[in-house]
């Protein structure tokens, strides 16, 4: 590294750290938000990407089931069942409601399934069994963490006491959390007893997806069927168009202030230092090791930065996780390679910004 | 090594005139002045403040264009150079050596050397070679690794010195070399200019004010109003 583009950065001590400060205060951002993207991404849909349903049966016209709605009856889950090649049929029942502990009232996804058949139910469990009978609920890890519940706790959900009987992972929507009851307490609470939002079903190895999807669909043309990768890539689709864009636009608003900051301090060092320029220019230095003084300085400061933002990052993000459980950060290396990356990037288009003032550098300031 | 041919003129001026246009009525800094400088040479440009003389060294430098007549650089006239081209001249044919030192602040003294070799495109172990060789030649090598701060104004003119001397170029322009410093320091200076331009052929060009600096000179060329009086 060139000794001028780092004395001259180092002399002024205070301006540096503040500089490096706010970089990486933009970059720690930006590692957040796209953790956060890919936190919600994941968490969204993992419900859906770790069950074992072959097909996902819908009412018509309804794709997914984070802002979709379908409403499918006993009656068609029995017509379901007689399909050829369908071998089993599992309701599911989606609904928001609410939980109260100690006064306080908080909205969850309840999910009600039949735990004997084994599909809907928890992805994963972390502590504690799922639930075996109506009174029973399994609640999701970062929302008994955010509300200090536990197995053995016990909770009320509209008119009903329930137990907590396990807590559960990839169960976190960010902006809501999936909890599990049985599907018969969930129609009991809405009180339609053969109601349920979707059906998941198993086929019979023998007979082709497609070729029972055809059979669903032909016997059956009230309902949507679509197979496993489907209706996963109909979930994210949808989940993507929803907030998760305003991260990505938010993050990009880091990005730019990053750039400003950068080009401020590396035009306030070109204007203070003007004079160098100027007799550097008289010496004859050609304008390219000018402009490669400015670059290295932008990339001098944009690597440091990179490496103080790491350092923050994890331990905040632990903190976050702490003091927000549903707030789900997932970070990658080649994430986080490819934000340090575009961090350099944009150190680039920051000192091409501050470059133009080389230009107006003249020899004779030389002689001032 | 500097590429001189002693058949040419380093500097010729040819009724140079250079005209101001500011936001106020025009001025004329340096009007009809003609004169040559040969390698090996040491010329004085004598006169007082805003006689013209800064002008004049810019012009011979290519860093302004004169509005008027010719400077010929090398042979050949300015004008007719490249920008790329006088930039190069400039990092491997020309020194300058100004009336404040204008050493960069943040690099040592050899760093300061150093700087102007990579613009003539030497290696690093060329440039450190080349700088050692021009601390020790000039008696202070001891400042080597100190900054200009540290350094007394003698011993900032030295350096400027070393720096100038430093691509051993065919001309040295000085624009008031003695002028910050104390009358003994001024003539030390203005005699290891001298030396070196005996020593290396490289034709010097001084501005300066200090008629005492006359007796250095092989020639004393008089500044007056931006014209050129006879000496």
């Amino acid at each position: 590294m060139d000794m001028y583009a780092v004395r001259t950065l180092r002399s002024q001590p205070l301006r540096l750290a503040l500089t490096i400060g706010g970089v990486s205060l933009c970059i720690v951002l930006m590692f957040f938000l796209l953790g956060v993207y890919r936190g919600v991404a994941d968490g969204s849909v993992e419900y859906i990407r770790r069950n074992d349903a072959d097909l996902w049966v819908l009412q018509k016209n309804a794709s997914n089931i984070l802002r979709g709605s379908s409403l499918v009856s006993a009656a068609q889950a029995d017509a379901l069942a007689s399909v050829r090649g369908v071998r089993s049929v599992s309701p599911v029942l989606f609904l928001l409601s609410t939980l109260k502990k100690e006064g306080k009232v908080r909205t969850i996804f309840l999910t009600g399934y039949e735990p004997e058949k084994g599909l809907g139910g928890p992805p994963q469990l972390v502590q504690g069994r799922t639930v075996r009978a109506d009174g029973e609920i399994v609640l999701d890890r970062s929302f008994a963490l955010k509300f200090g519940f536990k197995p053995g706790d016990e909770v009320d959900l509209q008119d009903y006491r329930l137990r907590v009987v396990g807590i559960s992972r990839g169960t976190n929507a960010f902006v809501i959390q999936y909890a599990f009851v049985t599907l018969h307490f969930a129609r009991t609470l809405i009180g339609f007893p053969g109601l349920a939002t979707c059906f998941l079903v198993k086929t019979d190895r023998a007979t082709g997806l497609n070729e029972v999807r055809g059979r669903i669909r032909s016997e059956l043309p009230g309902l949507e069927v679509y197979d496993h990768p489907e209706f996963l890539a109909n979930n994210i689709r949808e989940m993507k168009s929803g907030f998760l864009p305003l991260l990505y636009t938010v993050a990009a608003i880091g990005a730019v202030v990053l750039t400003a900051i950068l080009s401020l301090l590396l035009s306030v060092n070109i204007l203070e230092r003007r004079k160098d320029f100027a007799i550097l220019k008289t010496l004859g230095s050609p304008m390219a090791f000018l402009w490669g003084l400015v670059v290295k300085q932008a990339m001098l400061i944009a690597s440091i930065s990179n490496v103080a933002a790491l350092l923050v990052f994890f331990p905040l993000v632990q903190v976050i996780e702490r003091i927000t459980p549903e707030v789900s950060v997932e970070s990658s290396v080649v994430q986080i390679l490819g934000v340090a990356a575009a961090v350099e990037a944009m150190s680039l288009v920051s000192s091409l910004v501050s470059i133009r003032r080389l230009r107006r550098i003249y020899f004779l300031e030389a002689f001032a | 090594m500097n590429g001189i041919n002693f058949s040419v003129p380093v500097v010729r001026l040819d009724r140079v005139t250079k005209t101001f246009n500011g936001s106020g009525p025009p001025t004329t800094a340096v009007r009809e002045v003609s004169f040559e400088v040969r390698p090996g040479e040491m010329v004085l440009l004598l006169g007082p403040s805003g006689s013209g003389k800064t002008t004049l060294l810019t012009l011979i430098a290519g860093l302004a264009q004169p509005t008027t007549g010719t400077i010929f650089l090398f042979g050949k006239s300015v004008e007719d150079y490249p920008a790329a081209a006088l930039q190069r001249i400039r990092a491997e044919r020309v020194g300058f050596i100004f009336q404040t030192f204008l050493l960069i602040d943040s690099l040592t003294a050899a760093e300061n050397i150093e700087m102007v070799l990579r613009f003539t495109g030497k290696r690093r172990a060329e440039r450190s070679r080349k700088t050692r060789e021009l601390l020790q030649d000039l008696g202070i090598e001891y400042l080597a690794g100190r900054f200009p701060r540290t350094m007394s104004q003698g011993e900032k003119q030295r350096v400027a010195i070393a720096r100038a001397a430093a691509n051993d170029g065919a001309l040295i322009i000085a624009d008031e070399p003695t002028g910050s410093l104390e009358t003994k320091q001024g003539f030390d200076i203005i005699r290891l200019l001298h030396r070196q331009a005996k020593a290396h052929n490289a034709a010097v060009i001084v501005a300066s004010h200090d008629l005492r600096l006359k007796e250095f000179a092989d020639r004393t060329l008089r500044l007056q109003d931006g014209t050129m009086a006879n000496s």
